[in-house]
């Protein structure tokens, strides 16, 4: 186990949203999707990044002294941060002495996760807490994630995995038998809005729920609710058409859009495309969820 | 005041009277009454009481003096019945706040003063009550038979005790003629009404309470009558009695005894049991098992938990958590802490607390005797003298002499160095605090004996001997330690900041140390950005569980040079203000004079999220294991725990803490973020808002501006 290695973004203890019971959620990072919304952009590259939080910075310039890179300029009173200067060596993050930078991602041996893991291992047993791995896309490090879930069921831990599907499906044969539930993201039914919105085609997020809801244990879907992509009735309506047919679906969740994701991409010097969009609001989340529920599953608004 | 027709009217005529109270309270006190909420009521302002002094520096002190002013100030104390109450009973003021000097001038512990003000000990030397009266033992004794148990032992008594049974005599007097008033009173009141059931009522108690002079309780009502007039009484003297201890046991006998009767209902159980925390916040335990794991929880561990959800005042009800506990009694107690949001009921282990304790060498039968009565701590009833949380070490007042101590020697500095000089100091600390309580046993008798406890403990009548001064059966002495998270952060950051990044050297930090880091400002962020004790496996964490292993080690060497039995803790209690301003600036990139960490909590702040898991981890890391606790403090967002699934989430969290973690204590507030800071800003806007401040439980608009923000720092946000 130590010598598996992956990259992740953070270790989530006492996690409540992610799966029953108490849970410990592990990020991966690295996703295959690029939704406009996203949550966790620092979650979208593979490789590590230096998040930069200016309004911690105290200008000691400790950052500059040590980059091997001349990637800190000083600029009047503000700092200039060259990103592809940068070769995420993490020095800098080292000697800030305020936290003002931070470095997103680092890469873990599952010893190290499996370590964070079982220390809350004694709030797992009831309730079916326990791990979720999430991400980004943890399927896009498929030797990791198996790794890290049999050594969970070694343990006796109960595990979910939460993937947007848009893998090649024996990805999915490779870790079902050690993995609980998963918890699966259904953006959209409609193809052309899907492709706008993620910039991936669905059909194999799909095709790939279609086949997994045969071998799966138990399916939680997800649908974030996001304003102009998927807030109308109609593609609830396709959502609900897509499940009734699926036997392994326990609920389905509508979580609302948020924005509190801003300052993130300000710090990894990103642009956010969802500046200005609004949460839905409590009344269209619950009529939603009732949409869903007509075609005979257990949908449930998050609010 | 309601039409006295139902108790549920009744009931809100008594809560409405409290409120007006509290207002008076507020506006009286402003807002700088840094306890909890005890029930009294404020006195008039003509009330003035003069004790009788017996000695040159105008206070009172021994047996007989203390006593005798008790007596006195119960006779000249006002009396009040409210014409709804469903039992009698009221109190104001207490003879402790009269009595100035508290300790005897004559009787002096200078030599001890030097080191107890460097180490900042709370020494307990002139430390009342703090363990626990025998409420099953004066039930069945009654006033009358305590009169004659002093009358009978007191009688051919060896000279030199003749004073201690005076002083009994007095208290026991003085309790017969508050009650006598509080039944006259009642009977005029009865008189001057033309409601018939308020008349029938008052007259119903005066009778009750006629009958309670003269023989022991028979039914719940007057049992609960009995208990009343104990708690306010043993309140009156030393605020001493305000500790019940397993009341779901305690009143059992009675309760099951008036069903089979047909003489009570449950909704009559809970009136009297809400009327009875009225007029007194009494610390209780519910729940619990016997010495063979069997549940303990009955009929009236549901009544007392739901009195305390129907008041929502703050009470002081602690639920003891086990494997076997009784479900839905469990399931209720957590659902009422987290949608009632009062900061109550709080939880105890009954594992860690039972087992650590039988470590001390006692049988887990008297181990699982030994019940919540306070803020953090459990007494054997009526058997056992502790000093419960009013002994303490700051810990950063330690780490603060060995760190000048270093720097002042001619040795080269390093942490290796500081920490062997902070054990040294450790050591020494507790030592002078075992001298301190020595010093306490010796001589408190002879200043303020524990006359009202001694009434109703096994052994002081008997042997004419103070509970203070070897009257119990049982002495272990408590010792806490406090301001954990600040000491071990410290190290954590000497450590990686000057010896392993080599980014400071000894020479500056000791100035910025000085100057409370002014002109410091890089190097108090640095330290300040350093490991935190309370994210599992950093070194700070590793620090935290070295000190608490080694003052587990050093409390339990040996006993005090008297002899007596020292149980280590950690707890803080409030005093985390004073304690902070006791202390100058420490690494952890605290300022001077600012509070120390609560308790054996990390600091908060100490992880931006997932907090809670790892804080249940790092407190249940550092547990002193001898039956006394160590409580973890948690405030909690109600957005994070909402709905069914938020109930099961907290009672795994709970169970798990307590029953397979080792965990003793849990004090829980379920705060509402954006509430907590508008009342921290204009307090008058949420006169009801009840906190767990610690230990305890109080109205936040009562609280001084030091003390709320104290609260409010601490919200975790998950």
């Amino acid at each position: 186990m130590n010598r598996t290695y992956g990259c992740i973004f953070d270790i989530q203890r006492f996690s409540l949203h992610d799966g029953p019971g108490i849970r410990t959620t592990v990020f991966f990072k690295g996703c295959n999707l690029r939704c406009f919304w996203c949550h966790n952009p620092e979650s979208i590259n593979l490789q590590p990044e230096i998040q930069v939080y200016s309004h911690k910075c105290i200008h000691c310039g400790r950052c500059i002294s040590v980059c091997p890179q001349n990637a800190i300029h000083k600029n009047g009173k503000s700092f200039i941060f060259s990103r592809d200067l940068c070769i995420k060596c993490g020095r800098c993050v080292d000697e800030c002495i305020t936290n003002a930078r931070i470095l997103a991602g680092r890469t873990v041996s599952a010893l190290e996760v499996m370590t964070e893991i079982m220390k809350d291992e004694p709030f797992y047993n009831d309730n079916n807490g326990g791990v979720t791995f999430s991400g980004g896309e943890p399927m896009l490090q498929p030797g990791f994630l198996k790794t890290l879930l049999i050594a969970c069921k070694e343990k006796n831990i109960h595990t979910a995995v939460d993937t947007a599907g848009n893998v090649a499906f024996d990805k999915f044969t490779e870790i079902v038998p050690y993995t609980d539930l998963f918890l699966y993201d259904i953006k959209c039914v409609d193809e052309k809005k899907h492709k706008q919105a993620t910039g991936a085609n669905n059909k194999k997020i799909l095709s790939n729920l279609a086949a997994l809801d045969e071998i799966a244990k138990e399916i939680i879907i997800r649908v974030p609710v996001i304003p102009g992509m998927n807030d109308t009735q109609e593609d609830m309506y396709a959502i609900g058409d897509l499940l009734k047919n699926l036997k392994k679906i326990s609920k389905v969740q509508l979580l609302p859009f948020h924005n509190m994701a801003e300052s993130k991409y300000e710090s990894m010097g990103m642009e956010y495309k969802a500046k200005g969009l609004s949460a839905p609001n409590r009344e269209s989340m619950q009529s939603f969820a009732s949409i869903v529920s007509s075609y005979g599953v257990n949908a449930i608004a998050i609010i | 005041m309601g039409n006295g027709s139902t108790m549920s009217d009744r009931l809100e005529a008594l809560l409405s009277a409290k409120r007006v109270q509290t207002e008076m309270k507020i506006a009286k006190y402003g807002r700088t009454l840094d306890l909890d909420d005890r029930g009294n009521l404020i006195a008039p302002d003509d009330f003035i009481f003069t004790p009788v002094s017996n000695h040159i520096s105008n206070g009172f002190f021994g047996p007989y003096a203390c006593g005798m002013n008790y007596r006195k100030l119960l006779h000249e104390h006002p009396v009040t019945v409210d014409p709804n109450a469903g039992l009698l009973g009221s109190w104001m003021v207490m003879l402790i706040d009269y009595k100035k000097p508290l300790w005897n001038p004559d009787i002096c512990f200078e030599h001890l003063h030097k080191e107890q003000k460097m180490y900042d000990i709370v020494h307990g030397i002139g430390g009342v009550q703090h363990f626990l009266a025998d409420y099953s033992l004066g039930l069945q004794l009654g006033f009358n038979g305590i009169k004659e148990k002093i009358a009978f032992y007191g009688k051919d008594c060896d000279s030199s005790k003749k004073e201690f049974y005076q002083g009994l005599n007095e208290c026991i007097e003085g309790i017969y003629d508050y009650i006598t008033r509080h039944i006259k009173k009642a009977r005029e009141l009865a008189k001057e009404t033309d409601n018939k059931y308020i008349s029938d009522n008052l007259n119903k108690l005066a009778a009750m309470n006629e009958e309670l002079l003269k023989r022991p309780a028979e039914t719940f009502h007057e049992a609960v009558q009995w208990m009343t007039w104990f708690l306010i009484t043993g309140d009156m003297y030393n605020g001493g009695a305000s500790a019940v201890g397993d009341i779901d046991r305690i009143l059992k006998p009675y309760y099951e005894n008036d069903l089979k009767k047909g003489i009570l209902t449950d909704e009559q159980a809970i009136f009297y049991i809400c009327n009875f925390l009225i007029i007194d916040n009494a610390y209780c335990q519910i729940g619990g098992c016997d010495e063979f794991g069997n549940d303990n929880t009955n009929k009236l561990s549901h009544l007392v938990l739901e009195a305390v959800h129907r008041m929502k005042i703050p009470a002081s009800v602690c639920v003891r958590v086990h494997e076997n506990i009784d479900k839905d009694f469990y399931y209720n107690a957590v659902k009422y802490l987290l949608t009632d949001r009062t900061g109550s009921p709080n939880f105890i282990g009954d594992k860690a607390m039972t087992e650590g304790f039988m470590k001390n060498g006692y049988s887990r039968k008297l181990a699982v005797s030994r019940v919540k009565c306070g803020c953090h701590w459990c007494a054997i009833p009526g058997k056992e003298y502790t000093l419960n949380d009013i002994v303490k070490i700051n810990f950063v007042a330690v780490f603060d002499t060995a760190f000048k101590d270093m720097m002042s020697s001619r040795q080269e500095p390093s942490v290796s160095y500081l920490w062997d000089t902070f054990i040294k100091h450790l050591n020494r600390s507790i030592h002078v605090t075992a001298e301190g309580m020595d010093f306490q046993i010796e001589h408190m008798h002879e200043v303020f004996p524990e006359l009202l406890m001694d009434l109703v403990c096994e052994g002081p009548i008997e042997k004419g001997l103070d509970a203070s001064n070897g009257g119990l059966e049982y002495i272990n002495l408590c010792v806490d330690g406090a301001g954990l998270a600040v000491v071990a952060d410290s190290f954590a950051a000497l450590e990686k900041r000057i010896e392993r990044n080599k980014q400071i050297t000894w020479d500056q930090i000791d100035k910025a140390l000085k100057s409370n880091y002014k002109g410091y400002e890089d190097i108090q962020l640095m330290m300040k950005n350093s490991d935190h004790y309370g994210n599992g496996g950093t070194v700070a964490d590793t620090y935290a569980e070295k000190i608490v292993k080694e003052f587990v080690a050093a409390v339990k060497k040996e006993p005090t040079p008297n002899g007596y039995n020292m149980i280590p803790g950690l707890f803080s209690w409030a005093n985390t203000i004073p304690m902070g301003k006791a202390v100058g600036a420490t690494p952890n990139g605290r300022y001077a004079y600012s509070p120390i960490s609560h308790g054996a909590n990390p600091l908060p702040g100490f992880k931006d999220n997932g907090a809670l898991t790892a804080c249940a981890n790092a407190v249940a890391s550092v547990q002193c294991g001898y039956g006394n606790t160590v409580p973890i403090q948690l405030e909690i967002n109600p957005v994070t725990l909402k709905g069914e699934d938020g109930i099961h989430t907290m009672m795994t969290f709970i169970s798990v803490y307590l029953n397979k973690m080792g965990g003793t204590l849990m004090n829980i507030n379920i705060m509402d973020k954006e509430k907590i800071l508008d009342a921290h800003k204009d307090p008058s806007k949420y006169p009801d808002l009840i906190v767990r401040v610690t230990g305890f439980c109080a109205y936040f608009a009562l609280l001084s501006e030091d003390f709320r923000k104290l609260v409010v720092d601490r919200m975790i946000n998950e």
